[in-house]
């Protein structure tokens, strides 16, 4: 546990390794809409549902299959069949017509919005996850083709290449290349944010003109328009190794295939070891934006306590947002949420390094996602149209929390 | 997609890794930090110092288990925090403490300083001082070193500067002072060893420097105004800093972690002003040593000095307006 390190230098990668074919995948769509029903066929690169927010890409198959079955969350297709769909014409027209045909293809097109500033992040987000380094290296071309195609859109002034000193990084034509010191958390959005415009904002914002993607993002968005069809991969970290891996993989398969036996109470995290989510079930499929999976032995890893909170500072101490994580946490302990935002929880980058060094082992990260949580569904109810006279109202009825 | 699928994986929130640190570890640390002290207390007053120390750390496990008890919680003595609260409730008592002194001391100090706030964390005092408190007003003729311990022929500086002036306490050396031969709080005035236990815990990153170094300059800077105010009345700062509990003070019960603030300005403001109290109820206060009161009346402005902090990342933000913020 304790021989965990926050440098995000990287050393020696191999080449990106494309991932075996699964006989089934199981398609995350938590913030999908499924467009097919069950039993129907698809294609490789067939549309299965439609992005419910704004900026989010579709989602497509990465296999030819049957449809078996839909969930809430996520949809199982057999695998059967080698055809693929129609490849599609890139656009000549820039601006808004391509930034649209990227989002039918797959594309989180949130960032690749008008802004004098572009940077491009290739500091790892977390220790021990390369999947930039083999981009950089060997796919230039397609860097370049996403860079392009961004170009389109973003038409920046200025672009910056954020890079963690001592990685490779070449920059691309017309870029500053930008070196950051190489500790956790400061491939984090936020912080390259701040590193390259000087800047803090609010975790969740960016500053006006400027917009940030990474180098994962160009990768993709140069393959989409090589190609003419959907993301239907992602890049995964596995043991130091870089894999291609078709969303959807189930996460039993890819641990299956890297030649380890799954014991009962391992834990398989999917993303970082401080800020991963760890997988419900082996039939869970890996997403768009996993960056690594990562195995966690059932005596290795932490166990949250609910200890109460000493007061001992050290999350505080750590934490690069500058907040008291431990007296969010109480808050939150005892739901009194909004008296978290005293506490600033808005500023919280959730890099779970207050958790990482809290001594009494208490779940901080999840504490403050709860406090967020559940204060964007009491501002949700609580918006109201006329505040006045609620305000009015709830004097009456003397109803105080 | 929940349906059980052999094998069952274990889901837990992030971090997945931890410093390897926990509430055990620290307790012991700081239990380990005392050992020096406790061996020499029991050198310098004998068997005496042994019974007061085990009594009050069995009075304390006994309690915390009672309460916990009452109170429904899950036991908890097994991270040894109520065996540290009793051992540093014992340090600042004399060696010939009666054993019903001792009792109602360690009892008060976990039932009252601790337990009544809602358990380990929570005490917005620190514990050892409550039940200090508490013996000190009530029984102040057994709390009294001078008094209590007639027999010996050690020093008692504090009292001697406080009742007989400053001549008195010519005669005593400040190396006789490091290696414990003073009177008082039994386990307080093992300054040297204090002193190792202190530099431990720093090494081991258990206490910051920030509150020690803040109250120790606090007493000197103090001492020295006085000092400068009138040499004749006022004794140096270096007396000050090495008879009583000084040091005990720096390292153990002002980096009570619950009690005290958690940031790096606050945390050396806070030093500053107990160690400016201490020396301000030892010149004007009817009580010789002033360190527990100093760090009890501390503690109280522990919140106001956490208000004390940098702007956030990001800048303040609220989502709830603040007419919303009111009619909840």
């Amino acid at each position: 546990m304790t021989t965990f390190s926050f440098s995000l230098h990287i050393g020696e990668t191999g080449p990106l390794v494309k991932g075996s074919e699964p006989d089934r995948l199981r398609i995350p769509i938590p913030c999908h809409t499924p467009i097919l029903a069950e039993g129907d066929q698809v294609l490789a690169g067939t549309k299965i549902a439609i992005a419910n927010h704004d900026g989010s890409g579709d989602m497509h198959a990465p296999l030819a299959g049957t449809i078996k079955d839909i969930l809430p969350e996520s949809m199982l297709i057999k695998v059967s069949g080698k055809d693929r769909a129609k490849a599609k014409k890139p656009p000549a027209e820039d601006g808004e017509t391509i930034r649209e045909w990227l989002r039918d293809l797959g594309v989180s097109v949130k960032n690749i919005t008008r802004s004098t500033t572009l940077i491009i992040n290739a500091v790892p987000p977390e220790p021990g996850i390369s999947i930039y380094e083999p981009l950089l290296r060997d796919y230039r071309k397609t860097l370049e083709l996403g860079l392009e195609t961004v170009q389109r859109i973003v038409e920046s002034s200025k672009i910056f290449l954020a890079a963690a000193k001592g990685n490779r990084a070449n920059a691309f034509a017309n870029c500053t290349v930008l070196h950051v010191t190489p500790i956790y958390p400061n491939g984090l959005d936020e912080i390259v944010v701040k590193t390259v415009t000087g800047q803090e904002m609010l975790p969740g914002t960016l500053p006006d003109d400027t917009t940030i993607l990474s180098v994962k993002d160009l990768y993709f968005i140069g393959r989409v328009m090589e190609t003419g069809r959907p993301i239907t991969e992602t890049i995964l970290t596995i043991d130091n190794q870089n894999h291609l891996i078709r969303v959807g993989t189930p996460v039993g398969f890819l641990v299956a295939e890297s030649g380890t036996m799954v014991q009962p109470g391992d834990r398989i995290v999917m993303d970082g070891l401080m800020r991963g989510l760890t997988a419900i079930n082996l039939e869970q499929g890996v997403d768009k934006d996993t960056t690594s999976l990562q195995l966690i032995r059932e005596d290795k890893g932490l166990k949250p306590t609910d200890n109460f909170c000493l007061g001992c500072g050290e999350c505080e101490r750590h934490c690069p947002a500058r907040i008291m994580p431990g007296m969010i946490s109480r808050c939150a302990e005892f739901k009194q949420f909004e008296r978290a935002e005293n506490f600033h929880i808005h500023s919280c980058i959730e890099c779970g390094i207050c958790g990482y060094w809290c001594k009494a082992q208490r779940p901080l990260l999840q504490y403050i996602r709860l406090a967020k949580y559940e204060l964007a569904l009491l501002r949700e109810t609580k918006t109201p149209s006329q505040p006045l006279v609620e305000f009015i109202e709830t004097g009456q009825n003397g109803e105080k929390e | 997609m929940i349906q059980q699928l052999e094998p069952i994986l274990t889901v837990s929130p992030p971090p997945h890794v931890h410093c390897g640190r926990s509430i055990k570890g620290y307790m012991s640390e700081t239990l380990m930090a005392l050992l020096p002290a406790v061996v020499m207390a029991i050198y310098i007053f004998g068997i005496d110092a042994l019974r007061v120390m085990a009594l009050a750390c069995t009075v304390a496990v006994i309690t915390e288990t009672i309460c916990s008890k009452l109170m429904k919680r899950e036991q908890a003595i097994d991270d040894f925090s109520a065996l540290l609260t009793g051992l540093l409730f014992a340090f600042l008592l004399p060696a010939s403490s009666p054993w019903w002194l001792v009792t109602i001391g360690a009892a008060s100090a976990i039932f009252l300083g601790k337990m009544i706030f809602g358990g380990l964390g929570a005490n917005p005092l620190s514990s050892p001082l409550v039940g200090w408190a508490i013996c000190r007003i009530s029984w102040g003729g057994f709390m009294d070193t001078n008094a209590t311990m007639l027999t010996s022929s050690l020093a008692a500086p504090l009292q001697q500067l406080k009742y007989f002036g400053l001549q008195s306490i010519q005669s005593i050396q400040s190396s006789s002072l490091i290696l414990g031969e003073q009177l008082g709080g039994l386990g307080e005035v093992q300054i040297a060893a204090l002193l190792a236990g202190g530099v431990f815990l720093l090494i081991r990153r258990h206490i910051r420097w920030e509150i020690p170094t803040g109250f120790i300059a606090g007493i000197l800077v103090t001492a020295w105004i006085y000092q400068l105010i009138d040499p004749t009345t006022y004794a140096s700062p270096l007396f000050h800093l090495l008879a009583g509990g000084t040091l005990f003070g720096a390292f153990f019960l002002a980096t009570d972690p619950a009690s005290s603030p958690i940031g790096c300005i606050p945390s050396v403001l806070f030093g500053l002003t107990a160690g400016a109290m201490v020396i301000i109820i030892r010149v004007y206060g009817i009580y010789p040593d002033g360190v527990p009161f100093a760090i009890l009346l501390t503690n109280l402005f522990t919140p106001l000095f956490d208000r004390i902090r940098p702007k956030p990342f990001g800048g303040p933000h609220k989502l709830m307006q603040k007419g919303m913020e009111d009619a909840t």
